[in-house]
């Protein structure tokens, strides 16, 4: 109580100081007056008594002082003194503070923007109840595609029987449905998941209810809960959705609830719907098929349970299963399941990337550093005499450093402040950025740990600042004073710093533009590898017409679906400026996951060697020409090649090469097999191959084309409907009229993925566009800042050279070799900076490896340019120094002080 | 000068309120020359050390001051007890006289006894 009132009072006496200092004045007056009068009644005459009473106070000045001391809060109001100073001391240098707040700014805004995505994609705890005992299992083999196989509903049954460690699995399938609303046909990215899936998850609903264990089998309705960031999106938060029904796949779907915000994995969805929707996934072929794998699962751990004991445990089931049907784990591949923590698992695809540009942006701010350093050391030079005067005044070096300290921090806050605005435009460019990689993009946002990181970012720089300086040691200076010296001599130790801080910079931009360029030149080499297409003027488009349901069950609308699709396609090579216009599925340059097991004729494997497996493609006759695949074998389809005549297919290339090396495979036969096209619509009849098309990179650029197997579009299932349209030029312009016609034909059908063939190259080439532009903006930014550090610090030489050069040019020395000699001083930081920065690059463009497409990480080509740029941009940055060292007037120079 | 004392930190407060409950309202000048005649001389305060104690005084509510003519017509800050003050005096006293008969009884010439 006592001390809340005093602390108050002191406050208040903080504010009220210019009224009670008078009043204090008055009071020690008023005592001062009477001890006066006091020595006068006792018989002094008053000059004595006054000088007497004025000894005895000790010091009116001090006592002001002590009471000062006692009344107010006298530590905040020293500091808020010395913040006033220094606000006058960078009012009245605005360049300094301009340049140093913009580095600062750039250097502190990079870290802030790009601290926040790792925070929010890496760092941050899981919504999810208890998060880090979530853990994702994946199942993969070797060969194409087995990187996630997936697991099959018998093989989640054996795990939920046979892994104590695991409280629960929860079961959950991707899947789209077409949404059939009032505003057209859309289509949802959903998850069909168990009952338990929630329960497992941790999730609470934040309206309605979520699914439970009585949503699982058939005969239940089919219900659906929206993701928290769907339900925003699409119905506007509106608290009345549970209960609506919606018209998903044809069939009423009621909304239940909505789910709390989080991330979903591996993909992102829209919404969760228990399995009745689809009958594919309540029949025999996936709750009997072993390799029927379609089921993505995450598990609880048990209380006390570690993911090595469950990944134990994981092995030990596989083991036993591998045993039991070896006919479903081929050994040639190698099947093993990994228990990864779900946050990891979540953060996977991002870590690489992010990390790099966490690594970039601490490089940024290592440059932005050292160059401010530098500035400031150069400033704290010309500020020597006034520090001088302070110390002899009697500032101690502790209040010299806290003044430093004052101005570093106001000058970082600065920074800081500036940083801000620009990470919050940075934040919205990284965000989208980080959709491609995460699911939990929706949580990157600047918050308080956020700003609590720029805070401790601008504390330590300032620190860091202020203790580079070197300060008058205590006494020692006032014979400097009296000796006239305007400036300490700059020390060696100065000189030293200095230069070691050039030197660190030109290392960390030549480390920064290597990334760049890798980066850069696999930007390029992505955008010029060929797509297979022999055309960019490539129209694609899908419209789906069938559900998978309706696909399965009724033959006759698939015959209706395909003659639809030979309509559109009839009407829209009529199109004017239409050269072809095809029908395929999926067009080109999209990847399938329709994926069967193939043998050939005559040709058995070898033990150990894994069966080819080709993704699966339909194409109508039109469809190779429209699309500008080459036939390098045998005949396109005919319109022969109808169902009832004989099968005939058209494979690609690279599955050419490897079932029939170096021999010609029109004219033998193929077949699809496996145990899993029981569960298919899909003989497994000899098809005689009529053709060999070229490789396409359906794939993206970066992935190898994989084997693929044409069908004729009238000889399978219309599982999907993709019309290529080529035209002589700007095919782009054709995509409303065609759109047009698909509309007037399919009024409420769903029209996806209305793009040109550069449309598609740039989709995948983007975000490694995007990570190239950023890495060379930071890249260029530190050359900039290297260069001005440099520049800087050589003319900060000369100045302080002036004399010497004075006197060697009078001693006969011309101009060229001044030059010569500042040059050599420059170029001498350069060539160590250079080095240390290449053997730097070496090693640390290995950890880019994984972003790199078509370069290796230590490409010459890069690293010589990186190097050339670096030493030009140098030289010329010393250039201009040196010739200032030129133009010295000898006479002029001998006299300065 | 042998006999002169440091004002021990806290004493002062003390001295101060026993001079204000014994002679009422006083200024500052008046306390100090009381403190001074109290202790014969051995203690002078500068204004230094009195009057930061008699701000702190105010600041914690043990006295409270107003500006008063004073006996000989001169304008003066005088300073008087609060209720508070007097508590704190009594509850000071008591303490420093435990303080200084323990003081006294650890300093006094041991006995022999054993």
């Amino acid at each position: 109580m006592r001390f809340l009132r005093t602390a108050l009072a002191r406050i208040a006496g903080a504010f009220t100081w210019h009224r009670a200092d008078a009043d204090l004045q008055d009071e020690l007056q008023s005592h001062l007056d009477m001890e006066t009068a006091e020595y006068v009644r006792r018989g002094m005459d008053p000059a004595a008594a006054r000088r007497r009473a004025l000894l005895a106070s000790g010091g009116l000045i001090q006592a002001a002082e002590a009471v000062r001391e006692q009344r107010g809060l006298p530590a905040i109001e020293r500091v808020a003194a010395d913040v006033k100073y220094a606000l006058r001391a960078l009012r009245r240098s605005p360049g300094f503070t301009a340049v140093v707040g913009l580095t600062l700014a750039l250097g502190i805004g990079a870290n802030a923007a790009i601290f926040s995505v790792v925070r929010g994609v890496l760092l941050k705890p899981l919504p999810h109840r208890d998060g880090d005992r979530l853990v994702y299992l994946r199942q993969s083999a070797d060969g194409p595609g087995g990187a996630n196989l997936s697991f099959s509903v018998p093989e989640v049954r054996d795990l939920r029987t046979g892994v104590p460690s695991l409280a629960g699995i929860a079961e959950y399938s991707p899947w789209t449905v077409i949404h059939q609303g009032d505003e057209g046909a859309t289509r949802v990215t959903v998850g069909l998941v168990t009952g338990n899936y929630f329960g497992v998850m941790g999730l609470s609903p934040v309206l309605g209810r979520l699914t439970r264990p009585g949503d699982d089998g058939p005969g239940v309705a089919p219900v659906m809960v929206l993701t928290h960031e769907y339900w925003r999106k699409r119905f506007g938060g509106d608290s009345g959705v549970v209960g609506r029904q919606l018209t998903l796949d044809k069939q009423p779907v009621t909304v239940i609830g909505v789910v709390q915000p989080a991330p979903f994995f591996p993909t992102r969805v829209d919404a969760l719907l228990n399995m009745v929707i689809s009958d594919h996934h309540l029949s025999a072929t996936m709750v009997e098929g072993r390799t029927h794998r379609m089921t993505e699962i995450v598990a609880r751990l048990t209380p006390g349970a570690t993911v090595e004991q469950a990944g134990t445990e994981v092995a030990a089931v596989y083991a036993r299963l591998q045993a039991q049907f070896p006919e479903a784990y081929d050994p040639a591949f190698h099947y093993r399941v990994a228990v990864i923590p779900f946050h990891q698992a979540l953060g996977e695809r991002a870590r690489l990337t992010l990390w790099l540009l966490m690594g970039v942006a601490a490089f940024v701010l290592i440059i932005a550093v050292a160059n401010v350093a530098n500035l400031t050391l150069m400033r704290g030079v010309r500020r020597e005499h006034e520090l001088v005067v302070r110390a002899a005044l009697g500032a101690g070096v502790a209040r010299l450093r806290r003044m430093l300290l004052i101005e570093n921090l106001l000058l970082t806050l600065l920074g800081a402040f500036l940083g801000g605005g620009l990470a919050i435009g940075g934040v919205r460019l990284l965000a989208s950025l980080a959709e491609r990689y995460s699911p939990r993009a929706g949580e990157i946002r600047l918050d308080g740990p956020v700003l609590g990181f720029m805070l401790a970012l601008s504390f330590a720089v300032a620190l860091l600042l202020s203790f580079l300086a070197s300060l008058p040691r205590e006494g020692g200076f006032a014979s400097r004073i009296l000796a006239g010296a305007t400036r300490m001599s700059a020390s060696l130790r100065r000189q030293r710093l200095q230069r070691g801080l050039v030197v660190v910079q030109i290392a960390v931009s030549v480390v920064l533009l290597a990334g760049a360029g890798l980066l850069t030149r696999t930007m390029i080499r992505l955008a010029d590898v060929t797509t297979g297409l022999g055309t960019e003027e490539v129209l694609t488009m899908q419209v789906a017409l069938l559900t998978p349901t309706e696909l399965l069950a009724n033959p006759a609308a698939d015959a209706a679906a395909k003659e639809r699709y030979e309509h559109m396609r009839r009407e829209i090579a009529a199109l004017p400026g239409v050269i072809e216009a095809g029908l395929g599925s999926p067009v080109p340059l999209r990847s399938s996951n329709v994926r069967f097991d193939l043998k050939a004729e005559g040709r058995t494997l070898a033990p150990g060697e894994a069966a080819p497996q080709p993704e699966l493609r339909t194409a109508n006759p039109e469809f190779f020409r429209a699309a500008g695949i080459p036939l390098l074998r045998g005949r396109p389809f005919a319109a022969t090649d109808g169902p009832g005549s004989a099968k005939v297919v058209i494979i690609n290339q690279t599955l050419a090469d490897r079932l029939f090396p170096n021999e010609d495979p029109v004219g033998r036969r193929i077949a699809w097999t496996g145990d899993i096209l029981r569960f298919t619509p899909i003989s497994g009849d000899w098809r005689t191959i009529v053709g060999v098309a070229g490789d396409t990179r359906d794939g993206g650029l970066d992935a190898e084309p994989r084997p693929v197997v044409f069908m004729p579009f009238t000889q399978m299932l219309a599982i999907g409907g993709g019309l290529v349209i080529r035209a002589d030029s700007n095919v782009a312009a054709l995509a409303p009229a065609a759109t047009r016609i698909v509309r007037r034909i399919v009024p409420t059908a769903l029209i996806e993925n209305v793009m040109t063939v550069p449309q598609i190259k740039n989709q995948s080439v983007s975000p490694r566009r995007l990570n190239a532009a950023l890495v060379s903006s930071f890249g260029l930014l530190a050359v900039i800042i290297a260069a001005v550090g440099i520049a800087g610090v050589l003319a900060f030489s000369v100045s302080a050279r002036t004399n010497e050069i004075g006197i060697r040019m009078s001693l006969g020395a011309d101009t060229g070799r001044i030059q010569r000699m500042i040059l050599r001083e420059g170029g001498v930081l350069l060539a160590i900076g250079l080095a240390s920065g290449v053997t730097g690059a070496f090693f640390a463009t290995r950890a880019i490896r994984g972003l790199l497409f078509g370069v290796v990480p230590h490409d010459p080509v890069t690293f010589l340019a990186v190097a050339l740029m670096m030493a030009a941009i140098g030289v010329g940055a010393c250039w201009v120094p040196a010739l200032r060292a030129a133009r010295v007037d000898p006479a002029i120079a001998m006299r300065a002080p | 000068m042998p006999d002169k004392l440091d004002v021990k930190q806290g004493t002062l407060a003390l001295m101060i309120l026993k001079t204000l409950e014994v002679l009422g309202p006083l200024h500052g000048y008046g306390v100090a020359r009381r403190i001074e005649e109290i202790s014969q001389n051995r203690l002078t305060l500068n204004y230094g050390t009195l009057y930061p104690a008699l701000v702190k005084l105010e600041q914690e509510g043990f006295v409270t001051a107003e500006w008063r003519q004073s006996e000989n017509n001169r304008r003066a800050k005088y300073y008087a007890l609060t209720a508070a003050g007097r508590r704190r005096l009594a509850h000071e006293a008591r303490e420093w006289h435990r303080t200084a008969d323990l003081i006294a009884a650890f300093l006094a010439p041991r006995r022999a006894a054993r």
